[in-house]
């Protein structure tokens, strides 16, 4: 059997996580998706995700009091907090969908909190979603 | 004199309610029996299957199917309809988006029928008896619809022309839809025969809100003596108005009671709850963690709130299954 290799879906502020374009961490990483701001990553966009074959989704957003549109990466946790509350009732586990609020303007640590998640969804299996 | 166009009007997994706001046109009905030829109509007259079946492709030219469907009796009916029928339009939430009866999605057959045949309280069933869809007796086959794993909304099972929502449509656009059909006065095929803004924008409460809201607590509307000339949402009591399609007449704002959802999303929208969740966020006023964490556990069932309505047609649309 071949091992399980988790698909993550990663929406990343530029702001507080690079642009990406300098480092060529855009061309090591599948499914990585820079944003102008981690607020305007919309519940439907992580559902998408999920519908399209995603075992998780992991959003990057400035870290407290320095998002560059005010509240933008307020909203956004507030948002994966109140989905998170709905995908349980899916049957779609909470650790699947997760938000981290800080600042790597390299975009150095994208891939070390990538490789951590998937980490964690391989525990979790799967997601096969029957949509 | 020309023949009057054939209507049929049929229910699916409904409660009655769609064909009681047909009856509810009152006076209007009367012209609207004039125009036409009802030729199917379960809940009001006796017509007998048989006879659509013996009917030419097309011999209806309105079919006003309601409900949603669960089990194979009424996929065999929507499509029998459908092919009968020049146009299918689907009446009211059930039809539309899967309704009330779609948030059974939030479990699985095996869990409803363990509790209906096995674990509810007055259920006595010593041999765990469940409904089986060919039963022998004497030599005889008695059969049974089979109940599918889901609920479906009508257009994931038939080709739809023209859908009608509410829990019923009110009476103004029933009568709207019938004479534009009569009349061929008919939008393109596929639209909804309501208004496309969303229902805040219809809300006379939408004067009095608040130029910011910001809810540190959530309150279930039986809860709390709710004001009756203040946004709901500023009241701290879900309400998903911001989500949803106007054109309902606002009957439940009207007495006091928060928009649950039975007009679906907006033009443009298919997933009204998901949409609601992203502008809900932004009302939640808590902006460290651990408060909105708690504002958040404070609402009890989110997912039925955000999908009361809606749930065959949402962007997940049933329970999945976790290894």
């Amino acid at each position: 059997m071949t091992e399980f290799t988790p698909k993550l879906v990663c929406f990343s502020c530029k702001f507080g996580w690079g642009y990406l374009n300098t480092n060529g961490y855009k061309n090591q990483l599948k499914n990585l998706i820079p944003v102008t701001c981690s607020g305007t990553v919309d519940t439907t966009h992580i559902i998408g995700a999920f519908k399209e074959g995603a075992d998780g989704v992991l959003i990057l957003g400035c870290p407290d009091s320095e998002c560059h549109f005010q509240t933008g990466n307020y909203q956004a946790r507030k948002k994966i907090m109140l989905l998170r509350k709905v995908l349980k009732e899916f049957g779609i586990d909470s650790g699947r969908l997760k938000i981290a609020l800080s600042i790597d303007p390299e975009g150095a640590q994208i891939p070390v909190v990538i490789d951590a998640m998937k980490k964690e969804i391989k525990n979790l299996g799967p997601l096969r979603l029957a949509v | 004199m020309a023949e009057k166009p054939k209507v049929a009007i049929y229910w699916l997994t409904a409660c009655g309610g769609c064909d009681e706001a047909i009856v509810d046109l009152n006076e209007v009905i009367l012209l609207v029996a004039d125009a036409i030829d009802i030729v199917l109509w379960p809940v009001a007259m006796d017509f007998k299957y048989e006879s659509i079946r013996k009917m030419k492709n097309g011999d209806i030219a309105l079919a006003i199917l309601h409900g949603a469907v669960r089990n194979s009796e009424q996929e065999e009916m929507a499509k029998l309809l459908r092919e009968k029928s020049q146009l299918v339009l689907a009446f009211g939430a059930c039809a539309c988006f899967g309704g009330t009866a779609g948030m059974a999605n939030f479990r699985s057959k095996e869990d409803i029928f363990d509790w209906v045949y096995r674990d509810a309280p007055t259920v006595v069933n010593p041999n765990n008896n469940r409904p089986q869809t060919v039963f022998s007796v004497n030599g005889n086959n008695l059969t049974l619809p089979e109940f599918y794993d889901r609920v479906y909304s009508l257009r994931e099972i038939i080709d739809v022309d023209y859908y009608l929502p509410g829990c019923p449509p009110p009476p103004d656009l029933i009568a709207n839809a019938v004479f534009a059909v009569l009349e061929g006065k008919l939008p393109p095929r596929g639209a909804t025969l309501a208004p496309s803004k969303p229902l805040c924008d219809a809300c006379s409460r939408n004067q009095t809100k608040p130029q910011k809201i910001e809810i540190s607590e959530f309150k279930r509307i039986h809860e709390v003596e709710a004001k009756d000339d203040l946004c709901f949402l500023a009241q701290g009591i879900i309400c998903l108005g911001p989500a949803i399609r106007s054109g309902c007449g606002e009957t439940c704002l009207r007495t006091n009671v928060p928009c649950r959802g039975c007009f679906g999303p907006v033009d443009g929208v298919d997933d009204a709850g998901a949409k609601f969740i992203s502008g809900l966020a932004s009302l939640i006023g808590a902006e460290n963690e651990e408060d909105a964490q708690k504002t958040i556990d404070g609402i009890d069932d989110l997912a039925g709130y955000c999908y009361r309505f809606s749930l065959p047609s949402a962007s997940l649309k049933h329970k999945n299954k976790e290894k």
